[in-house]
């Protein structure tokens, strides 16, 4: 095959079959996170929606806050690596005691129920031990906030959505009539 | 190569160094100018809230690196802990040319006649070390002048019936009141109070060569997309380099002032550019990194004649460690008060500035900067959801109708209240770090108390339909972005660090010239007055070293 029939059919050959064909790897369903498996992400993803819960605007899931997260988790938020872990496992071993399924799983009302009840340090040692559910509460309450409220660029407030909904105009590219995107 | 010998070497090119470098070097003298950090411009971060310097969750957009500047902080009871510039409890001040001045609000105030004064007023403050600066306003006039023509300020003190005397007026007009500010300075005057147009180090019209304002919305805790607000790294500092006498070495940290058995400093010690340990000689040595890096450095200057760091045989470098607790109030509006013509803050009152009843100083009030939304989500009346649906529909709807007055008191000194360096933890050179602990005098929330109060009482008069406090003043160590005090000036070698002229006592060539000399930190955001200090210390040093 020379050089230009090679590139004709790999062009040809994605147009048929996508990448599956050359890379095979690609038929694996690969978590799209830095930081979370998709488990985790499913528990913190319905965490942060109860933070910033969708109504007539959207919530932080529309917002993308948990590829915020996950990428500041797996950067300069490194350090939070460990409260995150535990307090997932924490969350989820608790839930599973309780309602017999994970905290994604579980109806809002209850969900928030929960998270008060992390947020007042309600539950003790035996229940959540290592650590003080409230630090981890406070870490991911904070983390949904910047994600939803703070720039695009970080991963979070997909298409300025936030922004969009505080009636604030984006950012307008100096000495241009016109928005940057 | 061994670097040449000059005559003077600055460290820190912010508000002072910036100063006092072009001071020296227009007068002829060789000058190296030391900055840990680099040039910064509005590009690197436009409009990330997360990466400014009012809110550095993600890091700091204007240095020093978080991960190689750690300082540690000792809270009440002795808990210690290692801080970084994006943890709260740093104190940061930015590190790069200009510092501050890069992203500061801009506020151009000069300190009152009674600021320098404050013993003399007030009597002696149980458990304080509050004393009268060596200097006088009378003296320190013609350099708030110099600083507001040759840096560039807007204003018009003429409408501030308690504004200090001026020989000249500012040069450039004032900034036009936004939406909040007009509502406010109707209710103030039927409350007999005397409101005025904050004096601005930022052009309301084309100044020096460089534009005027835009009212970007991101203005404070940015650098200016515009080139419209004024710092050393858009004036002074390109003059000096102009003259050819300024070398400007950045991403140069400084570790050590090198003073000989006789008692005279002879150069520095820093890492270069490429970490790289070097040396540079000189006949004098100006230290100017604000007061919490002019101290640990001063600290760990150890020499025979000084073997507790450069200036500290009586024990004072890093005492005295001031800044400013924020205090006032927020107020709920049923309309859009707030317009977000940037930076937001255009209206003051001076009215609680000396001669209250029971107050020692006071502070000045303003409208508050533009809050960005991640900001804005700590803001919520007492009692209030901090998450969830609550929390959301606040954000919404009330984001353009919270105002907030608010000030800086004036803190009164704590012996107490210091930097130190700390034994064991290291920064990424090698060098021991800045320790911070102490805490405020009990009569800063006192007086946070009465100035908030007074905030509230605007918002009020001028229609919030629901009105809370927010008061400062507690706990500590001080610090912040208006640190100063901790190379206190006076005239008593026992009791002080530098002369009136910045001089450190007993080393006749090593000078300061930053917040760290300020005897008091006044009711005033200090930019001006350091400004107005790096020219004193500065004209000084170009008289009397000049030509030698």
């Amino acid at each position: 095959m020379t050089n230009q029939n090679r590139r004709e059919f790999i062009k040809s050959a994605s147009l048929a079959f996508g990448s599956v064909l050359l890379f095979p790897s690609c038929l694996k369903q690969k978590s799209s996170f830095r930081f979370f498996t998709p488990e985790d992400a499913s528990c913190i993803i319905a965490f942060c929606e109860q933070i910033i819960p969708k109504d007539e605007s959207p919530g932080a899931t529309d917002a993308g806050v948990i590829y915020y997260i996950d990428r500041q988790l797996s950067g300069v938020f490194h350090y939070d690596q460990e409260t995150y872990r535990s307090g997932i496992r924490n969350l989820q071993t608790w839930c599973n005691l309780k309602y017999g399924k994970t905290f994604e799983a579980i109806v809002p009302e209850d969900q928030i129920k929960i998270l008060k009840m992390l947020q007042s340090n309600e539950l003790n040692e035996s229940e959540w031990p290592g650590s003080k559910p409230a630090d981890f509460f406070n870490l991911v309450r904070a983390h949904t906030m910047q994600g939803f409220y703070g720039s695009p660029i970080h991963g979070g407030n997909k298409d300025y959505m936030s922004f969009e909904m505080l009636r604030i105009d984006f950012p307008l590219v100096i000495g241009q009539n016109r928005y940057r995107t | 190569m061994a670097n040449k010998h000059v005559n003077a070497i600055v460290i820190g090119a912010g508000a002072g160094g910036g100063i006092a470098a072009n001071e020296l070097a227009i007068n002829g003298m060789t000058v190296v100018l030391f900055e840990r950090g680099e040039w910064h411009d509005y590009d690197e971060h436009p409009n990330d809230e997360l990466i400014s310097q009012r809110t550095e969750v993600l890091g700091s957009p204007f240095g020093p690196d978080h991960i190689k500047n750690p300082r540690v902080v000792t809270y009440k009871g002795g808990s210690k802990q290692i801080v970084t510039p994006i943890k709260g409890g740093y104190s940061n001040n930015a590190a790069c040319v200009g510092s501050g001045t890069v992203s500061y609000g801009a506020m151009a105030w000069r300190f009152m006649e009674e600021d320098f004064k404050l013993k003399t007023i007030y009597g002696h403050v149980e458990g304080s070390t509050l004393e009268d600066w060596p200097v006088t306003y009378d003296e320190l006039e013609p350099f708030y002048e110099k600083a507001e023509w040759e840096i560039g300020v807007s204003g018009d003190d003429t409408q501030n019936p308690f504004a200090p005397p001026r020989k000249k007026k500012q040069p450039m007009p004032p900034f036009e009141y936004n939406r909040e500010a007009k509502v406010f300075y109707e209710a103030s005057k039927r409350l007999g109070l005397h409101p005025f147009p904050i004096p601005m180090l930022r052009n309301s019209i084309p100044y020096n060569g460089r534009a005027g304002c835009i009212r970007n919305r991101t203005c404070v805790g940015y650098a200016c997309p515009v080139d419209a607000k004024n710092g050393t790294q858009n004036t002074v500092i390109p003059v000096a380099i102009q003259t050819g006498n300024c070398d400007l070495r950045t991403g140069s940290k400084v570790v050590e002032i090198m003073i000989d058995d006789h008692g005279k400093a002879t150069g520095v010690k820093y890492f270069d550019k490429d970490d790289k340990p070097q040396i540079q000689t000189a006949d004098l040595v100006v230290v100017a990194g604000a007061a919490i890096e002019t101290a640990r450095l001063l600290l760990n200057s150890k020499s025979k004649l000084f073997p507790n760091g450069a200036g500290n045989n009586y024990d004072w470098v890093g005492r005295n460690l001031q800044g400013h607790a924020y205090t006032g109030a927020y107020g709920l509006f049923d309309y859009d008060i707030l317009d977000f013509a940037g930076p937001g803050a255009t209206i003051a009152w001076s009215d609680f500035n000396h001669h209250n009843p029971g107050i020692v100083g006071g502070g000045m009030l303003a409208n508050e900067f533009n809050k960005m939304p991640y900001l804005f989500t700590g803001i919520r009346p007492p009692g209030s959801a901090n998450w969830g649906k609550e929390h959301k529909e606040f954000q919404r709807s009330m984001y353009h109708r919270t105002a907030q007055v608010v000030g800086p008191i004036q803190e009164i000194p704590m012996f107490e209240s210091r930097v130190t360096v700390d034994p064991e933890v290291k920064d990424f050179w090698g060098i021991p770090v800045a320790s911070l602990s102490g805490e405020r005098h009990p009569l800063d929330h006192e007086h946070c108390k009465f100035l908030s109060a007074k905030a509230e009482a605007i918002l009020k008069e001028a229609g919030a339909y629901q009105t809370w406090q927010s008061v400062g003043g507690k706990g500590g160590p001080s610090g912040g972005q208006h640190q100063n005090g901790t190379a206190r000036m006076g005239n008593d070698k026992k009791t002080s660090v530098v002369n009136k002229y910045g001089q450190v006592h007993e080393i006749d060539n090593l000078f300061v010239a930053d917040g760290s000399v300020m005897a008091s930190g006044g009711g005033f955001n200090p930019a001006l007055t350091i400004m107005a200090i790096g020219y004193w210390v500065g004209g000084y040093i170009a008289k009397n070293f000049a030509g030698r």
